[in-house]
């Protein structure tokens, strides 16, 4: 169940929209917050705010890489293996990053910190190998810098930062 | 009209055609999957690959989503296209299970065609292949994703073209997944035709897996008996059983499809219990000697009774060929009655459709794609004729507005494929601001005053009849002055009847002999007749049948009747090997085909109903008829059962349909 007030902002959001559809996004982010990742309840209340049917809201939320259909940590670990950071070795960062959060891809560290997954391109292929974490953008990786980003997000805390893009 | 060169034959084509059409038309098959011409184009397949030797564009392109231009000169056999198509094939094969000998659609498989015909045979990959869990998709269709190939039809189809929301694509890239958001079964009353349309065996009919390999089936062009649209239809048939329905090319009646009713329906044609041999008093015999006695009994009954007691009862569930047969039949007696409906409001509105309708304004199920206003008036449309669903949705689609006024009596409670603006009465419908305005009703519901406020705006009419041949039927009606049957019962005249293929309740007949009965259905009337006749299905008869908009159209034989030569599927009966008889199932198997030689096919004593009237006209004196279509009739024997059908309303040019 989601609170009267997180569905009535939902609601006007939609009205708002041109179509439901082009609503879609920022409902389901919205619920994602909510719940810290899109549950099955979540799936089915967008679809009634949207007016679309359960698997549609799903064709949707299962397109997007950070709409999470499970369980996942306080902040999402995004890393880029397309083209251009495979050339600027992601490999090497990316088995940093395993070896260091001792986690498998797709997986979430023990203490529910982090949860590491790959992502196509973040459209700054001049900067790679890079990294997002949360809403942060990490650029031209070398394993000494990721684990001072690893700290340095550890420390700023727990803050839901998967709801990123959000005011 | 662009003018181009496929294959060193010159083309002209309509402005639009894409070349993978352009090259169709000449006889050019360029191998694909995703394209079908019934939906929007996906280009999802690459398969479709031409070279283009000169022109506006050049190089390798795909054929199905590039508009045929002046100038082009395209290959399909160039060796860059050819690579380029083999390389697409062994991609696509690389996910594809190797489970042709136990997969349904193995020989009826366009990727396993395709696959041959691109030559690849060998397999490079030796990687892993991508799996998937299947879904439960209820007691229909058998859902086996790992054959998935990615081509998007069935999602096309299903919520574009079906308007159906509960089944689609979820994932993306290589995750991609077809189904729907939990197992359950397929909501659409159009989800049959994932079966056709899947180009391999992602979906198969479960109703009919493993019984039979494509090249075992009986075929035969056929046409739909369950409403009165008249779907183009083939059924698949093996061993006198049939397997499978599957939807057959018209583009004015059903485009590609059929609903499910047409294509899961199968269980009055398979029924085991289905009355195979003529009875006398409820003693089995041979169809002469049934005939004899049943000529007998008529003969008698009229010298006693007179022949205006005598009632000659038909419905619309015949073909025209009964129809007519059942006119000559009424005709050999001099005061007997004719009768096609129990109900007057069915009887006289069907009536008046054939009297109303014109080939100016009448509408075919095609022709709702292109209205610009469409009125929904007191039809059930999911149950009295699905498949005009699908057109109004792609009218809707382009934004023709449809009313709907609804009759309370008549809340299905099914869905509706597109939004209807709901209005009370055709007065508040802005029908005379739209130039293709189409009102969609029904026959037995549609008072004439209200028709002629219909006509008077120029819209065109989609008058559903309320059985298969209806329109056919209320036309004989008219020719030899049928009366509903409730209307001769009130007159209480009639005190003994001979009846075909016909649905009469038992209830209205106290005191009224049942003297003959023919049907392929074991109805109560057939029960309570004297003499039963058992008839052929339309699916075991030539015949003709006119649907709604007056186009008749040819169905031919697919097989001849009898006991199938295996009995009958499992299911069906109970005394199974594995265990006690599912609830509701008869205790014993139908009777099988006895191990012995002879001429004739066990449990194949039926005849076409028409063919059961003219052997009984014979017996009873009449002339022997062996062809029912003369007179104005006579153009309708030439039908060819591929080629669309006809309407009928040329055949009628001395009797001008009455104006409004």
């Amino acid at each position: 169940m989601i609170p009267e007030q997180l569905k009535k902002t939902l609601e006007a959001r939609v009205a708002h929209a041109f179509s439901a559809r082009e609503a879609a996004v920022d409902v389901m982010k919205d619920l994602q917050f909510h719940y810290g990742w899109l549950t099955d309840e979540a799936v089915g209340e967008a679809a009634e705010i949207l007016g679309l049917s359960r698997l549609q809201v799903e064709e949707l939320a299962t397109f997007y890489e950070m709409i999470y259909r499970r369980p996942v940590g306080n902040k999402m670990i995004h890393i880029c293996d397309s083209i251009s950071c495979w050339n600027a070795g992601y490999e090497k960062i990316l088995d940093h990053l395993k070896a260091r959060l001792g986690v498998e891809v797709g997986g979430t560290t023990a203490d529910g910190q982090f949860t590491l997954v790959p992502c196509c391109c973040m459209g700054r292929c001049g900067d790679g190998p890079l990294i997002s974490i949360g809403s942060t953008i990490y650029d031209n990786l070398t394993p000494e810098l990721v684990d001072q980003a690893l700290e340095l997000e550890r420390l700023s805390g727990s803050a839901a930062p998967e709801h990123q893009g959000q005011a | 009209m662009p003018k181009l060169i496929i294959d060193n034959l010159p083309v002209e084509v309509a402005p639009g055609t894409t070349v993978l059409e352009a090259a169709r038309s000449v006889g050019i098959t360029i191998p694909h999957f995703c394209y079908h011409p019934a939906l929007a184009l996906a280009s999802a397949c690459r398969l479709c690959a031409v070279k283009m030797l000169d022109g506006p564009v050049k190089g390798i392109q795909m054929s199905c989503s590039l508009p045929a231009q002046d100038g082009m000169v395209v290959s399909t056999t160039d060796p860059e296209a050819l690579k380029m198509r083999a390389l697409v094939i062994e991609w696509l094969m690389i996910n594809h299970p190797h489970d042709c000998p136990v997969c349904d659609e193995g020989g009826e498989c366009l990727l396993q065609d395709f696959t041959i015909a691109g030559g690849h045979s060998r397999r490079r990959y030796q990687g892993d292949k991508r799996t998937h869990r299947n879904q439960y998709l209820g007691e229909h269709i058998y859902h086996e994703m790992n054959r998935c190939i990615q081509c998007y039809r069935c999602v096309r189809f299903y919520q574009d073209y079906a308007g159906g929301t509960d089944f689609g694509v979820t994932g993306s890239a290589g995750r991609v997944y077809f189904g729907r958001f939990e197992d359950g079964p397929l909501e659409s009353p159009f989800s049959g035709n994932l079966v056709d349309i899947c180009p391999t065996g992602v979906f198969t009919d479960k109703t009919g897996r493993f019984r039979a390999r494509y090249w075992d089936y009986q075929f035969a062009p056929s046409v739909c008996q369950h409403c009165s649209v008249g779907c183009n239809l083939a059924p698949q048939v093996f061993q006198r059983e049939v397997i499978k329905i599957v939807g057959r090319r018209n583009d004015q009646v059903n485009s590609w499809f059929i609903c499910d009713r047409a294509r899961f329906d199968k269980k009055g044609i398979n029924d085991p219990s289905r009355p195979r041999a003529p009875r006398v008093d409820g003693e089995a015999t041979d169809y002469e000697a049934a005939l004899d006695a049943l000529a007998a009994r008529i003969y008698d009954f009229v010298e006693v009774h007179g022949p205006e007691s005598l009632a000659f009862v038909g419905s619309s569930r015949l073909s025209l060929e009964g129809c007519l047969m059942l006119g000559e039949l009424v005709a050999n007696f001099d005061a007997a009655s004719l009768s096609f409906y129990g109900d007057p409001a069915e009887a006289k509105g069907s009536q008046l459709a054939t009297e109303l309708l014109s080939g100016e304004n009448v509408a075919a199920p095609a022709d709702l794609a292109s209205a610009d206003c469409i009125v929904l008036l007191s039809v059930d449309l999911m149950n009295e004729g699905p498949m005009l669903a699908p057109f109004i949705r792609k009218a809707w689609l382009g934004g023709t507005k449809v009313y709907r006024i609804a009759d309370p009596a008549l809340l299905s409670g099914q869905q509706l494929p597109f939004d209807c603006i709901e209005a009370a009465t055709l007065a508040e419908v802005p029908l005379e601001q739209a130039s293709r305005a189409i009102v969609v009703c029904h026959a037995t519901r549609t008072p004439r005053e209200e028709l002629s406020d219909v006509a008077a705006t120029g819209a065109r009419l989609a008058m559903l009849q309320p059985g298969p041949n209806g329109f056919g039927a209320a036309l004989v009606a008219r020719e030899h002055g049928a009366r509903p049957f409730d209307e001769l019962l009130a007159a209480r005249k009639v005190r003994g009847i001979v009846a075909f293929e016909s649905d009469l309740p038992v209830a209205n007949l106290k005191g009224i002999t049942v003297l003959g009965c023919a049907d392929w259905q074991a109805t109560e009337l057939s029960q309570k007749a004297g003499v039963f006749l058992p008839t052929t299905t339309w699916m075991e008869s030539t015949g003709t049948s006119i649907n709604f908009e007056g186009r008749a159209q040819r169905f031919e034989r697919a097989f001849r009747p009898g006991y199938p030569l295996k009995g009958l599927d499992a299911k069906y009966y109970a005394q199974s090997r594995y265990g006690e008889p599912a609830p509701g199932q008869p205790k014993t198997p139908p009777p099988q085909p006895p191990r012995i030689p002879r001429g004739e096919i066990p449990g194949g004593q039926e005849i076409e109903a028409w063919k059961a009237m003219a052997r009984l006209l014979e017996k009873l004196g009449g002339e022997l008829i062996v062809e029912p279509l003369t007179g104005s009739w006579q153009p309708l024997r030439d039908i060819d059962p591929e080629a669309g059908g006809e309407r009928i309303f040329s055949l009628f040019k001395s009797s001008e349909p009455d104006t409004l």
